[in-house]
């Protein structure tokens, strides 16, 4: 997927909009996209229905499942992540992150909000089966309108503020604006996403709280 | 001892709550073998789920000091793509239990299963998964072992090994044991708690509840 994505930009002449390699482009946004979100809320959303046996133990607690899931996909991104930058540099193009720090940070921002998403997706699909099915449908639709394969600044002025709305928007963005040397972000707005995460994130362990026990019991 | 406080359990349904059990108020005593006896749906299980810690009463408490296995049922929680010892190891650190060794070799020689002992317990056939769920219990010295309908499984040899092992733990540990086959109650249990109309009966002899149990 990402070779595709990696030949369509290269195809297109100097793809990535000019601020930085294609495959460096890539790699800046398609893959916390998809490993960081993409992977980290579905394992979450479906980790009632794959650790079923471990609840059989006293020991083991949904949160626990939610917590591994969590602590794991963001280990696949980091070696993802750190695989492709080496693979990369090996072949002589300089991958690495203009602000190494600042870009953890929002993956880590991008990463939380996915794993809350995950918890509130999953306690709600407890309520109703069918919301499961709904988000899995709008994964690829998001793909697409959270700048994943270009950047904002290739967006006619006046649909930044549609765009804006989505909180992925803002964390790709981030992430873009400290991974590549040259990009500045016309909308990306830390507070925003940050709202986002917090709501969410409350939504997210008071449902746990009012319904674990009786999601564990179905 | 094992203390059920004033436990009420209810599922919720289109209906309304259904009870399952309410109220019930009773102590299991450290040194009694005990039957749970019930028609299907008098929440038996759910009642062994609760003193295992894996399902929680819609109302009161359950208190003990003891160290209480997992429910074995059946289909035992085990992870399917980890081998039999990946996943005794996984059951042995959740206890707390570091230095796994010991007890690996344990279920190893006590499940017979040789070589499939490598393999992942996903691919187990029945037989073989209840051989082994069994086994990695034995393996802990738990002081009350909590046993659904699995005494039943196995060939005659392996049933006759896990009388003895049960036996042999009857020292330091009892049991507490959801069994419709009467003739196992009546060999395993000298105590039986009788569930009906929601309610439940703590019985000294397994014989006068077998007695209530057939006339319900």
């Amino acid at each position: 997927m990402m070779s595709v994505f990696v030949s369509l930009l290269s195809l297109r002449g100097m793809g990535s909009y000019g601020y930085s390699d294609p495959a460096v482009f890539i790699l800046a946004g398609y893959v916390p996209f998809r490993l960081l979100w993409q992977a980290t809320m579905k394992k979450n959303m479906s980790a009632l229905g794959g650790a079923m046996g471990l609840l059989g133990f006293r020991q083991v607690r949904l949160f626990d499942v939610f917590l591994a899931r969590t602590v794991v996909e963001g280990g696949v991104f980091l070696v993802t992540a750190l695989l492709l930058v080496l693979g990369l540099y090996w072949l002589g193009i300089d991958a690495m992150p203009h602000n190494p720090l600042g870009t953890l940070r929002h993956l880590a921002e991008l990463w939380l909000f996915a794993a809350s998403f995950g918890i509130l997706a999953c306690v709600l699909a407890q309520i109703a089966q069918e919301i499961e099915q709904v988000i899995s449908m709008l994964t690829m639709p998001l793909l697409f309108v959270s700048g994943v394969i270009f950047p904002m600044s290739a967006i006619p002025y006046q649909y930044h503020s549609i765009f804006a709305v989505n909180p992925l928007v803002h964390g790709i963005e981030l992430i873009r604006e400290n991974w590549l040397p040259m990009y500045v972000s016309p909308i990306a707005d830390e507070k925003y996403l940050l709202a986002w995460i917090v709501i969410t994130l409350a939504l997210a362990v008071t449902g746990y709280r009012l319904r674990w026990q009786r999601m564990i019991a179905a | 001892m094992i203390k059920v406080k004033n436990v009420s359990k209810y599922f919720p349904t289109r209906f309304g709550p259904k009870y399952v059990l309410k109220n019930l108020d009773f102590q299991i005593p450290d040194d009694r073998d005990v039957a749970i006896l019930g028609i299907n749906g008098s929440g038996k299980s759910t009642l062994l789920r609760m003193l295992g810690g894996i399902d929680f009463p819609s109302y009161g408490r359950i208190v003990s000091d003891r160290f209480i296995s997992w429910p074995l049922a059946l289909s035992s929680g085990f992870q399917r793509h980890m081998s039999g010892r990946e996943n005794v190891r996984f059951v042995c650190r959740i206890h707390g239990v570091r230095d796994t060794a010991d007890i690996e070799e344990y279920v190893k020689d006590f499940s017979e299963l040789g070589k499939s002992f490598e393999l992942p317990v996903g691919d187990y056939s029945s037989g073989m998964r209840a051989k082994y769920s069994f086994a990695v219990s034995m393996g802990f010295d738990f002081d009350t072992y909590l046993i659904d309908e699995i005494t039943a499984v196995g060939d005659v040899a392996f049933r006759r090994k896990c009388k003895t092992a049960l036996q042999e733990k009857r020292g330091t540990a009892n049991v507490i044991m959801v069994s419709h086959e009467e003739a196992i109650l009546k060999e395993q249990c000298n105590a039986a708690i009788l569930l009906a109309y929601g309610r439940a009966e703590f019985y000294e002899s397994i014989d006068r509840a077998l007695y209530r149990y057939r006339n319900l």
